[in-house]
């Protein structure tokens, strides 16, 4: 694969021309210091050089609210929603989020595939940029590089004074056409070291969350908790949500909306009865743990975490889910080395 | 179907929630084609013998308050409090963490003994509630959603979760990456988190979550850097019965 | 990284919309329970096995899952047993005959009919867990060739709140079903057994390896009536039960009715019980 040379002054030219092709989303400066995904208007605006957004690229095909159908009283009838292929260029991607992508392919399209998300998932085109992991990400422990260009068209590796271009698909190359790049021809950067890390991996991880249903930890974590729902709401692999119908004012009608939810919520296992099926924090924990690192990974024997870093980055209680699951493996460790 | 009969009542509260209701320019039309408004003293004179829904705001804090509200709860077939004052006391609540003896003198001096009064209370500590409609003022969405649901003989839902629910739908910059204490974590959702999006911290005014895990709460704050007296002083600001005796 | 293969956009579905459906017939059971009758345009068969679920939605108010009562033996319509707890039930009790509601399904694992033939059927119900439980006592009373006898085990708080009371009387006139039942508290009317659902079960003659039971009830029933069928001997591969839980999507999507890996939704509401008594979060 050909791999061209763009120096940091260029981004803004390469945004500018691939945003004649197909609207671009990238990330953006939002607030005092986050970064957010949104659609270019000024190719200027782009920031390439970012720790992490708050909503992975997830919100383009699974949004955060969205209208699945528009009913009508009188007639009680309803239309669907009128969903629309994506078709856009999602720039500056990490590669844990795209990771986290392909495992919502995964659980969305299993089983019943889900006509919105796919639908939505049509047309995208990503690309990807290297990044200098900081304090919170771990997306190596979970077998992410932040050079992983599998899945991307094309990828852009951070240099000193500028990026490696490569196009890694038919559809990366001629987006590039007609953009007059230098070849590169010395090799790729060492990639920067992580400052988080998991102990074991997966395979072994299986074995350790097989034996912490009832760690203590749990109860531990919950006390610092307070049950917010941050750390699901900002997973770029959290997908469960809540319906809800709204009917507007002259009662005439209304939608039917589905919205992002969290298992860390209490009212997410409540029934009409008042029965709740995981009452307490320390129940709710675990369950958000062992989406990530056990259930669906017994069944694919992938972490379903991709090492983002987003819960422990945002929970305003300073939960870490790297500490989380290491004192899991210490324990466990502690055990089986423990004669009987 | 007959409209159902609506009367609105003010106890103790600067009927900011009610002028609220009157600023729905866009839909106070569509709001009054459901209803006969049968009593409402910001707005007509007259009572009314019985009504389908009362809403009610402000808090109770004289003998009369307690009076007038048993009064209201009988003729009423639904009882909504409107607002944080009606719902947990409110910022009226305030006056409950002094002596009511200090209280007395402080605002009426001598003439304190022409003034009975008594610590402000929730609407819900003296009759029962059907539904809430939170905040301070009440929040407009929130009226619209229990309004609807009661024309529409539809039992409105109460959000369990925190307002961090809604900064994250909306993708909001952490009010505490802001470097600012916000109460949001704590705080019942159904604003839409209001505050946050407009650049502000949550000022807790919808009320506590249920079960809210505040030594957690302490810890964020202790955390961050931020002054923890200063954020009790804030909680106590629109949730001083809900608070009351919790900080050591 | 491996990927994970999504799936083609011509497999996708709209998994959402309902099919609008009539009320045909209202029949009230007790004083919160209701006995619906619903209708598919055209007639249309819903198609659904014994133990399955649909979801009824109202415009307006919202969706809610809930089991299907009648046995896939009942053609052209099907049944809801519905109790009155929450705002959709509520407003479903005030509709009338011929309004319409959305119904999408069936969703669901239900009773695998094909290892219950040739066997003998124990059905333990709890109050409402008759709802489900009917869809299988029916389907086995009209299917008599396929199975051998049909204990009918039926608890309910009092006997005001007993349910399908015309079809209990059948039942227990019925020389072919061993019917027993037994109420919490007794009005002074009740000249049947009092006492909880598991006093029933030690009573019962079975025949220990031929009777599959399928177990359905309020949450704190199932630790007990497992308990008094274990200690009756009946095989833990021969006990099935029917768990419910919350759920929006009735796809496996939403997540609400996960119990540890499981979606009730996809996996259940009916389980094998050998598939779920490892997992803390089921009983």
């Amino acid at each position: 694969m050909v791999q061209f040379f763009l120096e940091s002054e260029r981004v803004t030219e390469l945004v500018t021309h691939l945003k004649g092709q197909k609207p671009v989303f990238a990330p953006h400066r939002k607030g005092r210091k986050s970064f957010a995904f949104e659609r270019v208007e000024d190719a200027a605006d782009v920031v390439l050089d970012y720790p992490r957004v708050m909503h992975s690229i997830r919100k383009f095909f699974l949004p955060p609210r969205e209208t699945l159908m528009t009913f009508d009283l009188a007639e009680n009838d309803f239309s669907t929603a009128d969903v629309q292929p994506s078709d856009a260029i999602f720039f500056g991607v990490h590669s844990y989020d795209l990771g986290a992508v392909h495992r919502l392919d995964y659980n969305l399209g299993k089983g019943h595939p889900e006509k919105n998300y796919i639908t939505r998932r049509q047309g995208a085109v990503f690309v990807g940029v290297s990044f200098e992991p900081d304090a919170y990400h771990f997306c190596g422990s979970v077998g992410i590089d932040p050079m992983d260009t599998s899945g991307f068209d094309i990828f852009l590796t951070k240099l000193l004074d500028g990026y490696i271009v490569e196009a890694l698909t038919e559809v990366g190359e001629q987006l590039l056409n007609g953009l007059d790049l230098p070849a590169h021809e010395a090799g790729k950067p060492a990639r920067g070291n992580f400052q988080q890390h998991i102990y074991l991996p997966q395979a072994k991880l299986n074995e350790v969350m097989a034996k912490s249903y009832d760690n203590p930890v749990w109860a531990e974590t919950a006390e610092k908790c307070v049950g917010c729902g941050t750390c699901n709401l900002v997973c770029p692999t959290c997908y469960c949500f809540n319906v809800e119908d709204t009917v507007n004012i002259q009662a005439t009608g209304g939608t039917r909306d589905r919205h992002w939810d969290g298992c860390m919520l209490r009212e997410f296992t409540g029934v009409a009865g008042g029965e709740v099926f995981r009452e307490h924090l320390a129940d709710r924990q675990r369950h958000r743990v062992f989406r990530k690192f056990k259930y669906i990974s017994d069944e694919t024997g992938q972490p379903w975490c991709v090492g983002c870093g987003r819960c422990t980055a945002y929970c305003t209680a300073g939960i870490s889910i790297v500490n989380i699951v290491n004192r899991l493996v210490g324990d466990y460790e502690k055990v089986a080395v423990t004669p009987i | 179907m007959a409209k159902p009969r609506v009367a609105i009542f003010d106890f103790t509260g600067c009927e900011g929630c009610e002028l609220n209701q009157l600023n729905f320019e866009d839909q106070l039309l569509d709001i009054l084609a459901h209803v006969d408004i049968v009593e409402w003293r910001e707005a007509m004179d007259g009572h009314a013998d019985e009504y389908d829904i009362a809403f009610v705001e402000g808090s109770l804090s004289t003998p009369d308050c307690i009076k007038r509200i048993h009064e209201v709860r009988r003729k009423a077939k639904v009882l909504v409090a409107l607002g944080a004052c009606a719902v947990q006391g409110g910022i009226n609540g305030v006056k409950n963490t002094h002596p009511i003896e200090e209280v007395r003198e402080e605002v009426y001096g001598e003439d304190k003994y022409l003034f009975p009064t008594l610590p402000a209370l929730a609407v819900s500590s003296v009759v029962k509630v059907d539904y809430n409609v939170r905040g301070c003022p009440m929040t407009q969405l929130e009226f619209l959603k229990v309004f609807t649901a009661l024309v529409l003989g539809k039992e409105p839902i109460e959000p369990e979760h925190s307002v961090c629910v809604e900064c994250k739908l909306k993708e909001n910059e952490c009010v505490y990456a802001r470097g600012m204490i916000c109460l949001g974590p704590v705080t019942r959702a159904g604003c839409d988190a209001h505050c946050p999006t407009v650049g502000q911290y949550c000022t807790g005014c919808r009320g506590l979550v249920p079960e809210p895990n505040l030594k957690a709460m302490e810890e964020i704050l202790v955390e961050h850097g931020l002054n923890v007296d200063e954020a009790w002083k804030r909680l106590q600001l629109f949730n001083a019965n809900e608070i009351e005796g919790v900080r050591s | 990284m491996n990927q994970f293969q999504m799936a083609s956009p011509t497999e996708a579905r709209d998994l959402y919309s309902p099919v609008m459906a009539v009320i045909s017939k209202v029949e009230k059971m007790t004083e919160l329970e209701n006995l619906y009758t619903v209708v598919l345009p055209d007639g249309a068969e819903l198609g659904h096995k014994p133990g399955q679920f649909i979801e009824l939605s109202i415009f307006g108010v919202g969706e809610a899952p809930f089991s299907i009562s009648s046995s896939p033996t009942h053609r052209g319509e099907f049944e809801l047993g519905i109790r009155r707890v929450g705002m959709l039930t509520e407003v479903l009790n005030r509709m009338e005959v011929g309004q319409k509601v959305g119904i999408r399904g069936p969703f669901g694992n239900g009773i695998d009919i094909e290892q219950f033939k040739g066997r003998d059927v124990l059905i333990v119900a709890g109050g409402i867990g008759l709802v489900p439980m009917r869809s299988i006592i029916n389907y086995v009373i009209d299917n008599p060739d396929d199975f051998g006898k049909l204990h009918i085990v039926y608890g309910s708080r009092t006997d005001e709140d007993l349910l399908f009371t015309e079809e209990l009387a059948r039942w227990e006139a019925d020389p072919k079903i061993d019917y027993h039942v037994t109420v919490d508290r007794g009005s002074l009317d009740w000249k049947g057994k009092t006492g909880v659902i598991t006093t029933l079960i030690p009573g019962l003659e079975l025949d220990l390896e031929k009777t599959v039971c399928c177990v359905c009830g309020p949450p704190i029933m199932y630790r007990f009536a497992l308990l008094a069928l274990k200690s009756k001997g009946l095989p833990e591969r021969n006990i099935f039960m029917s768990l419910e839980r919350r759920m929006k999507c009735g796809v496996g999507k939403c997540g609400h009715c996960q119990i540890n890996s499981t979606y009730v939704c996809q996996d259940g509401p009916v389980y094998h019980y050998p598939d779920i008594k490892s997992l803390q979060e089921a009983l």
